[in-house]
């Protein structure tokens, strides 16, 4: 330890390194200003020339990562005879030859991967595409699709009237290859705006929900869902409405922001009750968007209907519904 | 002080009667190369205080611009000596229980009591400028270094010198101007004890006196420590004042005359001596008595030193002081100024002197601080394991690196 410290951080009090040492401007002198301009200069010319070796490191690299003819001479690779599809869909290897549009005879080290997987993926059918290189020379394209929950009519450009499907994620799409019955199936969408964005149909807004409310009542009330034809989406932003169309009642009113399980279980309830009460039911509209209550609207009410109590929909704190309830 | 692989360094004296700047290259913290010398006449500046900032600024900075010049080289920081009459120092010290169930005495004890001792607060406007400390006592015992050794009770003393912070930071300004920063700042005096003894004498004692123009100051060593410092507000300046108002000429005049036929002591016998003012028996040149000049000189040299004396106190005790004193600064040339201090301080005085690795032609005295600046540093460098509190942040350090670059 030595005997005379300096001044050190460990210092109490105040002490003399406390002392700002910067001056002003003004109490510099001539060269005392110059010298600090100097030191700023080199400062800058320190920070451009950083500047300057990191943009020349990064063009480097991506040329290297860019510069698939550098690469293909610099690694001998053979011409692409074989396209590997895996799907976990629809999609076949024919679709998958004829999207990625190869050249004939292209090296397999000069194919652009990410420019590849971007054309595969211009397909809105294709959710994840990974390419990968097998040598020698076949390449590996893995797939993962969409599914569709409903179908949109669209025009193309000759007006004509086309069929696009929708994807749980509200991306619209041409389908390939799909079963036709299962197509047939699907409800129509209404009450939505489809806007063309760069050749391609900007994703519909909401429709997280509509999936949401598609699938509860496809698991849990086929027989219903079967007679669904119309799903409209006109009342959603302003309203949060869903309104469905179904075979044999013109209006059905969902709310999105309850359970939909509860609206579809109060539905089924409520389409059983008019059906052992009549013979032949005339269902105009049944509310399933307020809480507590569920209004009907139906053509001739009969009179000993009309008499019967209101159904409670509103469930008492002990209670749940169970999907056995359905 | 820092240890970098090489750098170059500006020791800057602003003093009352020039500014004086030494370029030295260090290496490896150890070896010091002067590649440079620069000296001004010192202007703004009354007894080590700036008074005036742009005239201390103007004569710094050509002193700083010569010295460059002449080295070849920028100055990378400078180690600024520091002296003025609002230099004051105190002692203080700490007592601690050793913990350890052995009485071992750990790093951790150490620590403790030098922080404890460290710890009185300053007044208001004050600011540390050294942290001197004194032997460890282990048990009533003086040990150099008490780490290991085993006791129960270890005492430490530290000596704070402490100066007026606006006077501290009107110094480190003008330095600032030049657009350097001052990584130490030295204690002149202790800048002069190290360059002008040696280990040997100041573990026998001795007592380093700086007469400068408008300050005296000194360090007093006794077993290899420095005992107390301080400044006296009276120097060369002093004498030429008397002889000035006792003669009845300019100060200017004083001056030169004290230079050419003043004396510490009184040797002219034949009172009817005369001297002329110039001696060129131009218009104007007049005849003094050489007894009166000398008679003044040497009454004034007398009082300074007794002063001093009276000024170091009890502390002072020539039987611990057997390296004698040593004179240096711009007024120690005043012939028989060893012999005054011999008989007011009772020991032995004589002229400090360069070691022998100082160049000849830096071997004035007005070199002796700039140059006890690199002595302290270097010695500090090799003793001093706490490093100095350094800038930090982004620019800080890419200044740094370039810099050093």
């Amino acid at each position: 330890m030595s005997a005379v410290e300096t001044i050190s951080d460990r210092s109490a009090g105040r002490s003399w390194r406390d002392i700002r040492q910067e001056v002003t401007s003004l109490a510099m002198s001539r060269k005392g200003r110059f010298r600090r301009r100097l030191e700023w200069f080199k400062l800058t010319a320190l920070v451009v020339l950083a500047a300057l070796a990191g943009w020349g490191l990064y063009s480097v690299v991506h040329s290297w990562e860019t510069d698939r003819s550098g690469l293909a001479t610099a690694v001998h690779s053979d011409p692409v005879r074989d396209i590997a599809v895996i799907p976990d869909g629809v999609l076949t290897k024919q679709w998958a030859s004829d999207a990625l549009g190869l050249p004939k005879a292209a090296s397999l080290m000069a194919l652009d991967l990410p420019k590849l997987r971007d054309r595969l993926l211009d397909h809105g059918q294709v959710r994840v595409a990974v390419l990968r290189r097998k040598f020698p020379d076949t390449l590996e394209v893995t797939l993962h699709e969409r599914t569709p929950v409903a179908r949109v009519q669209a025009s193309d450009g000759d007006g004509l009237p086309k069929q696009l499907l929708v994807a749980r994620d509200g991306v619209v799409y041409e389908g390939f290859n799909y079963d036709k019955q299962m197509l047939a199936s699907l409800p129509w969408l209404d009450g939505v705006r489809l806007v063309r964005h760069d050749g391609k149909y900007e994703p519909i807004a909401g429709m997280t929900d509509v999936a949401a409310l598609l699938s509860v009542t496809q698991l849990e009330a086929p027989h219903l869902y079967r007679g669904w034809l119309i799903v409209s989406l006109a009342r959603l932003e302003s309203r949060d409405e869903i309104v469905v169309k179904a075979q044999d009642i013109p209006e059905i009113v969902f709310s999105r922001k309850r359970d939909f399980l509860r609206q579809v279980a109060q539905l089924d309830y409520v389409v059983d009750k008019v059906r052992d009460a009549m013979a032949e039911p005339t269902l105009l509209s049944i509310n399933l968007a307020l809480e507590g209550q569920v209004p009907v609207k139906m053509q001739n009410t009969p009179a000993e209907l009309a008499k019967l109590p209101a159904a409670n929909f509103t469930l008492q704190s002990n209670q749940t519904k169970s999907k056995r309830d359905l | 002080m820092t240890s970098n692989s090489s750098r170059i360094i500006g020791a800057v004296e602003i003093g009352t009667g020039k500014i004086a700047v030494l370029v030295g290259e260090i290496a490896r913290g150890r070896s010091l190369n002067i590649i440079g010398v620069g000296v001004a006449p010192s202007r703004g500046v009354m007894k080590g205080e700036v008074v005036d900032y742009k005239a201390a600024c103007e004569a710094t900075h050509q002193a700083l611009e010569m010295a460059e010049k002449r080295a070849g080289a920028r100055i990378e920081e400078v180690w600024l000596a520091q002296t003025g009459g609002h230099l004051d120092g105190f002692y203080n010290e700490a007592s601690v229980n050793v913990k350890s169930a052995d009485n071992t005495v750990t790093a951790l004890d150490i620590a403790t009591v030098c922080d404890l001792a460290k710890e009185k607060e300053l007044p208001a406007g004050r600011s540390r400028i050294h942290e001197i400390r004194r032997p460890f006592r282990l048990d009533g015992r003086n040990v150099p270094d008490a780490e290991h050794l085993s006791g129960r009770r270890l005492e430490v003393g530290y000596w704070i010198v402490h100066g007026h912070e606006g006077k501290v930071s009107d110094n480190i300004h003008v330095v600032g101007g030049y657009h350097l920063e001052v990584r130490e700042l030295v204690l002149s005096s202790l800048a002069n004890g190290a360059l002008l003894t040696s280990a040997e004498e100041r573990q026998h004692g001795a007592l380093v006196i700086n007469l400068g123009k408008g300050i005296t100051d000194y360090v007093l060593y006794r077993d290899g420590h420095v005992l107390v410092t301080g400044t006296l507000p009276v120097g060369g300046d002093h004498l030429t004042n008397d002889l000035s108002i006792g003669l009845r000429v300019t100060a200017s005049q004083a001056e030169m005359l004290k230079l050419r036929h003043g004396r510490a002591t009184i040797q002219t016998r034949d009172k009817s001596e005369k001297v002329w003012l110039n001696g060129d028996a131009s218009f104007g040149d007049r005849q003094f008595s050489k007894t009166a000049i000398e008679t003044i000189s040497a009454i004034r040299t007398l009082e300074l030193l007794e002063v001093l004396k009276q000024k170091l106190g009890p502390v002072f005790l020539p039987e611990h002081c057997g390296a004698g004193v040593i004179l240096t600064g711009g007024t120690s040339k005043l012939p028989g100024i060893e012999d005054v201090a011999s008989q007011v301080f009772g020991l032995n005085a004589r002229r400090g002197e360069s070691p022998a690795w100082v160049k000849e032609e830096l071997k004035d005295p007005m070199f002796s601080t700039v140059l006890g600046i690199f002595q302290f540093g270097l010695r500090g460098a090799q003793e001093h394991a706490v490093p100095p509190r350094r800038k930090t942040g982004f620019l800080s350090n890419l200044t740094r690196i370039f810099a050093t670059s």
